[in-house]
């Protein structure tokens, strides 16, 4: 799956436009795990709702284009594409899931509509068995579909949610933010599912997004690092973890808590300052009033990207870096 | 004991609370009056010619011994609830020999068969319409949904007496009151079942608009606050269709209306009551306005106490009902790790 | 739970007031069209009504000035009533009447609730649970029973009588969002403060609580106007109504026991219900608009 130069923005009544993402452009390989992480405010959430076609005003996707299962469709007017996609696509499994399921209904009743919606032909029943069959491959309890949600603990609502979203075998789950709520040990549970769905082959892709970057050197092949609504730095796991180039990148993983005693002796405080308000950011670099390395042109252009489409850092001071270092071995 | 039977026991308690306090406030609010009430009561009556010496006595010698007016307040009290149990209102003044119960029985069947459907359907099609002009929006919500907040900001008699006016008296296509032609005698024929419901068209649909338009009211502004609930946008994110979507915010946003019609059943029946008057309907309601004028106490007495318990009944009938429907209290725990 | 340095620790009495104010201030900034059509709809009334018979010079509503029932003229401009007088002096003084019930019982419902509000939702506890057990009964029991039941115990019922029995019943609605209010704000840093200065609980709900609820005031006491109102109108279409002097509701009783509607004389009774729907909808507009500034999300539809 690519998706290329999304823009997304919130119309804000007569302020300019908040440009929540803004020229933001990746690729999910098959069988991989694609982690987005970024704090607060970055975009990820906008940029999950665009992904999932779930995009709706005041959120007007401006521009960008996915190319998905052999087909490349642009990503603007959401709300018109064909409502087969939503789950047999692309799906969604949101933030807070235990508040996703309506409160009202049993977990069976919403299975029914959700395998009905994508074709009425389909007897409540046969749905139902669909759904106990997909619980039992996954090793969950099957009474959960007899349940209300309020009967089920939050862990399991996720689980539940997790699996619903993935009944109808989407191509890539986009899952924003799906353990950010949970205790630990609920948040283990759900990421072994999704290995599990992996596995099984249920799903073919998964775009995890989180703040929580320990979370992602767990679960993700490859980050995706997110600021101000554009792509800092991209890389494997590995080299994002051991190797971070852009300032940002390393300050992330600085200020996050090692258990090794050696690592945390080394901790800085968090990050300087705040995120940036994307309905006027800043000129240039958006992270150069934060950067302990700024200079004169992070403030005035854009920095480009430095490296290659799998490997980069958009950051005028890793290309000042990377010049020296190509300069010293030329005079070598 | 489950979350519903200590629901219902809860309920139960407070409805004989209710009960109690209903009763003695019937009992005491009149007695507010200085002195001694038939005095008052006869006195006004015979010098004001509607009763003539000799039934004047005959009446106020059957209340001071009925109520026993000349013993101590908790023995009076004691009488009351003693005839109460009995199924004894009292005696009519104003038309006597004609015993109160007997006039509330002849009026109360016109009443329910009058407010009860106009209830329900107003609560059915109000709470419809609120859910879909939230989500469907558009000419519903600019065009349709202002007219129904003027008329449901309307007193009902108010809106009575325009339907009145415009259908029955200038454009006559509707009876002009009563509950059935006053040429017929009431009889199991097809003549006087069509003269029923041809004079029940129009209190019905008086009644009937204004609960639609309290109810779409309500119900619109429960449904915009749940349009942005998470479980709405999950399921949108699926692809389940419109349609599913406004079925499960009418069960969510329904909670809060069923709430909101236990606490507004009173002033619902005493709107509907007052808009009987209007069109001279034979219910309860014009028994109450005729009693009145004529200072009436005993009827007044029945009518009002009829009214507290009517309310109460149908207050607990709802939060039963309440129960029932909200899965959180209805459901059992079952818990899971 | 931030710490307190020596500055903030200090008891500012007074300063709740102008935080409150500023606050409530700044909200009504954000004028609508509703709020202005309904403000301005509920002037005139008002002015018709109160201002109407001084400046119009009619001070005596029950004059006879015709016969029964005649249709509008050009020297009587609404007609006259059952009893031949002047339909258009009877609507001033019948405002007049109506708005001045509703205030009393506006008023009196308003600092009932927010007494026993403030006392529920400041205090907790025992007394909680005793004041909201108070206001549910007083909620189921169908307030216009009481009503009735009042008025036909009262030998005379003047205006005031009226205002006062109204009130009485109408407050629980009052009483259970000042509580709701009560309870949340009581959990502020100010208060604490306060409190840890030594003030009584009187003078803490006085100046650090009351101050937040003004926005909450001013709508409970639009519903209240409202409620009053039409009560009374009830009231008085049952045959309760004021003994002395004409009310809306008053008119209209007469309109219904003298067949106005059925004869077709459409001024008897259309002045005033037409009054009384305009009245209602104006103050009901009105709350609308101001909980649609207050609750936020009421403003995207």
């Amino acid at each position: 799956m690519i998706v290329k130069n999304v823009r997304a923005y919130y119309a804000v009544g007569s302020r300019p436009d908040v440009k929540a993402v803004d020229g933001v452009s990746f690729s999910v390989r098959e069988g991989e795990v694609l982690g987005i992480a970024g704090e607060s405010g970055c975009g990820k959430s906008t940029l999950a709702a665009v992904m999932s076609l779930t995009a709706r005003p005041p959120l007007n996707v401006k521009g960008g284009e996915m190319s998905l299962n052999g087909q490349t469709f642009s990503l603007i007017e959401q709300t018109k594409f064909p409502r087969d996609w939503h789950g047999k696509l692309v799906a969604l499994l949101p933030q807070r899931a235990m508040n996703s399921l309506n409160p009202t209904a049993r977990v069976r009743d919403f299975v029914v509509d959700v395998v009905r919606a994508h074709d009425p032909t389909v007897q409540p029943r046969a749905a139902i068995d669909q759904a106990r069959e997909r619980l039992e491959q996954l090793s969950l309890p099957a009474r959960v579909l007899e349940s209300y949600p309020h009967q089920l603990s939050g862990g399991m609502r996720q689980r539940v949610v997790a699996v619903i979203s993935t009944l109808l075998n989407p191509k890539v789950l986009i899952a924003d933010e799906p353990t950010s709520a949970l205790d630990v040990s609920s948040q283990k549970q759900l990421v072994l599912l999704l290995q599990l769905l992996l596995e099984c082959r249920f799903i073919t892709r998964i775009v995890y997004i989180t703040h929580d970057l320990p979370m992602l050197s767990n679960i993700a092949d490859r980050i995706v690092i997110m600021y101000a609504g554009k792509l800092a730095e991209i890389g494997t796991t590995h080299e994002i973890v051991n190797n971070p180039q852009h300032p940002y990148t390393q300050a992330l993983i600085a200020s996050t808590l090692d258990p090794d005693p050696q690592v945390r002796e080394r901790q800085r405080e968090g990050i300087k300052g705040a995120p940036p308000d994307l309905g006027s950011p800043p000129s240039g670099c958006r992270f150069h009033p934060r950067c302990p390395y700024v200079m004169d042109i992070c403030s005035r252009e854009e920095p480009p990207i430095v490296g290659e489409e799998e490997r980069f850092a958009a950051c005028w001071w890793v290309l000042e870096q990377s010049q020296k270092t190509r300069n010293k071995e030329t005079q070598r | 004991m489950t979350r519903f039977q200590s629901y219902l026991l809860n309920k139960v308690l407070w409805f004989l609370l209710a009960f109690c306090i209903a009763l003695t406030l019937n009992f005491l609010l009149p007695r507010l009056i200085p002195g001694n009430p038939v005095d008052v009561i006869v006195g006004e009556m015979t010098s004001g010619g509607t009763l003539s010496g000799e039934v004047a006595q005959k009446v106020y010698a059957a209340y001071i011994a009925q109520f026993g007016l000349d013993q101590p307040i908790w023995m009076q009290f004691l009488f009351y609830l003693r005839s109460l149990a009995r199924g004894d209102l009292g005696i009519s003044f104003a038309r006597s020999p004609a015993r109160v119960q007997d006039l509330i029985s002849q009026a109360l069947p016109w009443t329910i068969a009058l407010q009860l459907p106009a209830i329900l359907t107003g609560w059915i099609v109000g709470n419809s319409l609120g859910v879909l002009t939230a989500y469907k929006k558009g000419w519903l919500d600019r065009g349709v949904f202002p007219i129904f907040m003027f008329i449901s900001s309307m007193p009902y008699y108010c809106l009575a007496i325009l339907l009145l006016y415009l259908l029955a008296v200038h454009l006559t296509i509707f009876p002009v009151a009563g509950g059935y032609s006053f040429a017929m005698t009431p009889a199991l024929t097809w003549n006087f079942a069509r003269s029923v419901v041809e004079h029940y068209i129009l209190p019905f649909s008086s009644l009937v608009l204004i609960f639609i338009g309290g109810q779409s009211v309500g119900m619109r502004a429960m449904s915009i606050y749940e349009l942005d609930a998470d479980y709405v946008r999950y399921s949108r994110s699926l692809g389940v269709g419109d349609n599913r979507i406004i079925a499960y915010i009418f069960r969510n946003a329904m909670l809060p209306q069923i709430t909101g019609l236990a606490l507004a059943i009173g002033s619902m029946v005493s709107g509907a009551l007052i808009a009987e008057i209007v069109f001279s309907y034979p219910g309860v309601g014009t028994l109450l306005f005729s009693a009145i004028r004529q200072n009436d106490y005993p009827v007044i007495q029945g009518v009002t106490l009829l009214i507290m318990i009517g309310v109460l009944t149908a207050n607990f009938l709802v939060d039963v009902a309440y129960g029932f429907i909200d899965p959180r209290i209805r459901a059992k725990q079952v818990g899971e790790r | 739970m931030t710490v307190m340095t020596q500055e903030r620790a200090r008891f500012k009495p007074g300063a709740a007031w102008l935080t409150g104010l500023k606050q409530s201030l700044a909200v009504t900034t954000l004028l609508n069209r509703r709020l202005l059509f309904s403000g301005s709809m509920l002037v005139l009334v008002i002015g018709f009504g109160v201002l109407g018979p001084i400046v119009l010079g009619r001070d005596n509503p029950m004059k006879t000035v015709g016969g029964l029932y005649d249709p509008p003229s050009e020297k009587i401009w609404l007609g006259t009533d059952n009893f031949g007088r002047d339909v258009f002096t009877q609507l001033m003084h019948g405002t007049r009447t109506s708005l001045v019930i509703g205030a009393i019982a506006g008023m009196e419902a308003i600092l009932i609730g927010l007494l026993i509000g403030t006392m529920a939702g400041y205090i907790g506890g025992v007394v909680e649970e005793v004041l909201m057990a108070l206001t549910n009964v007083v909620i189921t029991i169908p307030s216009i029973v009481i009503l009735i039941l009042l008025s036909i115990a009262i030998s005379t019922r003047s205006i005031f009588a009226m205002g006062l029995i109204i009130g009485l019943t109408s407050w629980p609605w009052t009483a259970r969002a000042v509580r709701a209010q009560t309870s949340s704000l009581r959990t502020r840093e100010h208060v604490d403060i306060a409190r840890l200065s030594g003030a009584g609980t009187l003078s803490l709900v006085i100046w650090e609580i009351l101050p937040y609820m003004l926005s909450y005031v001013v709508m409970a006491f639009v519903l209240q106007l409202n409620t009053g109102i039409l009560q009374e109108a009830a009231l008085s279409m049952l045959g309760l109504g004021p003994s002395n002097t004409i009310s809306l509701g008053q008119m209209l009783n007469w309109a219904l026991l003298w067949e106005s509607v059925r004869t077709g004389a459409w001024w008897g009774f259309a002045p005033p219900a037409l009054f009384l729907t305009l009245i209602a909808f104006s103050l009901l507009l009105l709350q609308a608009s101001v909980d649609e500034i207050l609750n936020p999300r009421l403003r995207k539809a």
